[in-house]
């Protein structure tokens, strides 16, 4: 059973629409979901908790439908937008103590633990967090009660390098402990570094849901220059672009022998950026 | 519910619902139109809106495992609360004033059990307009309160008008308890049940257009 299964989810704005998002979640993973700015991401996450409403579609979560488990899977689940970003002005411990109420299987033990592991001071209020330290009590909400799914909107976003790569850490912990994440970002190197599975969402439609290794074995980045490219190569190039010593398009793996021009692995962000050109 | 209304009070009220409390005093003042109290009061209601866009506080709130008419639901209870003990503290002000050896309030209607009854229509006027604007589109407070403040400013300005040209109102309702009592106190009866209605229709609309919000 998966953890989380979307299938065909539809919602039409005027000037962008979601267009039949489908992907699932497996116990334990990490998948990242990418995509450049405007292109779903926020609008997907929020209709998995019906903040947006969908015009059409199934969520299932644990294999049960969000509408009729609504209570039984918001306890289950842990939903972090960025870091905290609501009464920014209280005190940590007086948002603790209003949000473990609403959880009838709060870990006050938890709590201590996490709040201790990631050094953070009960006192204070979020403004006087740092971005990465916000993110991190919006986890600890989130593991007091013991979430088995984490689904976070851009939580690296707004971190420097150290404190990104911490919080990856952290992530990486919490699925040894069977803890299922989707996070949404555009730092693709966070997903290099962590993630099992990537979705990959352009003008709203999934473009790419699989493992982070099969996709990125799929394609090559190529470098030429004017000279090296014939007609036949020039339609198999994807996303062509200038560089400071030429151009560099992406190519299909199984096109790439042959080429004459330099071939080298491709990584997310290249994928990425040469996709978004086509 | 009962956690709900813990974070209303807890997180989401704004001080001055409980300071603008103490503003019932002003019924001690021996020549004052004392609906302006019960407009603090609703004043005090749309800066606890105000600074729940300013702190998110829908977001958090759907976070956690409760229903969006939950949400709402809430809201209302803490309003019905704050407006409930505005009356309460104020009585007994008024009681105190009546107790001058002065003529009863030349202004506007004297603060008796009728004058209760008017304000409780007022009060569910504003909930109705307030919040069934305000869940329409809930980042727009400043609008939701305009058209809140202009039907209380209204319905003043024609209640105290009144006690002056009205003759029923002028001789039976303006005058110092207990005269009349039985006139006033179907005022306030009626008072109190058009505000039921009028809070409770509010409510209705108010989840019907909170539930189809997007966020």
């Amino acid at each position: 059973m998966s953890v989380l299964a979307v299938n065909n989810l539809y919602k039409r704005y005027e000037k962008f629409e979601l267009d039949n998002v489908s992907f699932s979640l497996e116990q334990g993973t990490i998948t990242g979901f990418i995509g450049r700015n405007g292109a779903g991401k926020t609008t997907t996450l929020k209709s998995l908790l019906n903040f947006v409403h969908p015009d059409s579609g199934e969520i299932l979560f644990f294999g049960k439908g969000f509408n009729e488990n609504e209570f039984e899977i918001k306890s289950k689940i842990g939903f972090v937008a960025g870091g905290i970003n609501y009464y920014s002005k209280k005190k940590i411990k007086t948002i603790t103590a209003t949000t473990r109420r609403f959880y009838a299987n709060w870990d006050e033990q938890a709590n201590q633990h996490y709040m201790e592991r990631f050094a953070l001071d009960e006192n204070k209020t979020p403004d006087q967090l740092s971005e990465g330290m916000k993110v991190k009590y919006a986890l600890v909400l989130a593991l007091s009660h013991h979430a088995e799914l984490l689904i976070m909107d851009e939580p690296t976003s707004g971190l420097d390098p150290i404190s990104r790569d911490d919080l990856l850490d952290v992530f990486l912990g919490l699925t040894k402990e069977g803890i299922t994440i989707l996070f949404s970002t555009h730092i693709t190197s966070d997903l290099d570094k962590c993630a099992d599975n990537i979705i990959y969402i352009q003008h709203g439609k999934v473009r790419a849901d699989s493992d982070i290794e099969s996709f990125l074995a799929q394609y090559k980045v190529l470098e030429f220059s004017d000279e090296q490219v014939n007609d036949d190569l020039r339609s198999k190039l994807i996303g062509s672009k200038q560089t400071k010593h030429g151009y560099s398009a992406l190519i299909k793996s199984t096109d790439a022998n042959n080429s004459g021009a330099k071939v080298t692995d491709a990584d997310l962000e290249s994928i990425m950026i040469h996709l978004e050109k086509e | 519910m009962d956690n709900l209304l813990y974070k209303e009070f807890k997180l989401a009220m704004h001080p001055t619902s409980l300071i603008f409390l103490s503003l019932s005093a002003m019924m001690l003042i021996p020549n004052y139109p004392y609906y302006v109290t019960f407009f603090y009061t609703s004043l005090g209601i749309f800066f606890m809106c105000l600074s729940g866009r300013e702190n998110n506080d829908i977001f958090y709130t759907m976070m956690l495992p409760v229903r969006k008419k939950d949400i709402v639901k809430s809201r209302f209870l803490f309003v019905v609360v704050i407006q409930l003990a505005q009356v309460l503290t104020a009585i007994p002000f008024a009681y105190i004033r009546s107790l001058y050896d002065l003529p009863g309030n030349q202004v506007g209607i004297d603060a008796n059990t009728a004058f209760f009854g008017l304000s409780f229509l007022m009060m569910g006027l504003f909930n109705l307009v307030f919040f069934t604007k305000y869940y329409k589109n809930t980042d727009k407070v400043g609008i939701a309160f305009g058209w809140g403040s202009l039907v209380m400013t209204v319905f003043m300005i024609i209640a105290e008008a009144s006690v002056h040209i009205v003759p029923f109102m002028k001789n039976y309702l303006d005058t110092k308890d207990p005269n009349f009592i039985e006139y006033k106190l179907m005022v306030l009866v009626v008072g109190i049940l058009v505000y039921s209605v009028l809070t409770l229709v509010a409510y209705k609309n108010s989840v019907r257009s909170f539930e189809a919000l997007d966020f």
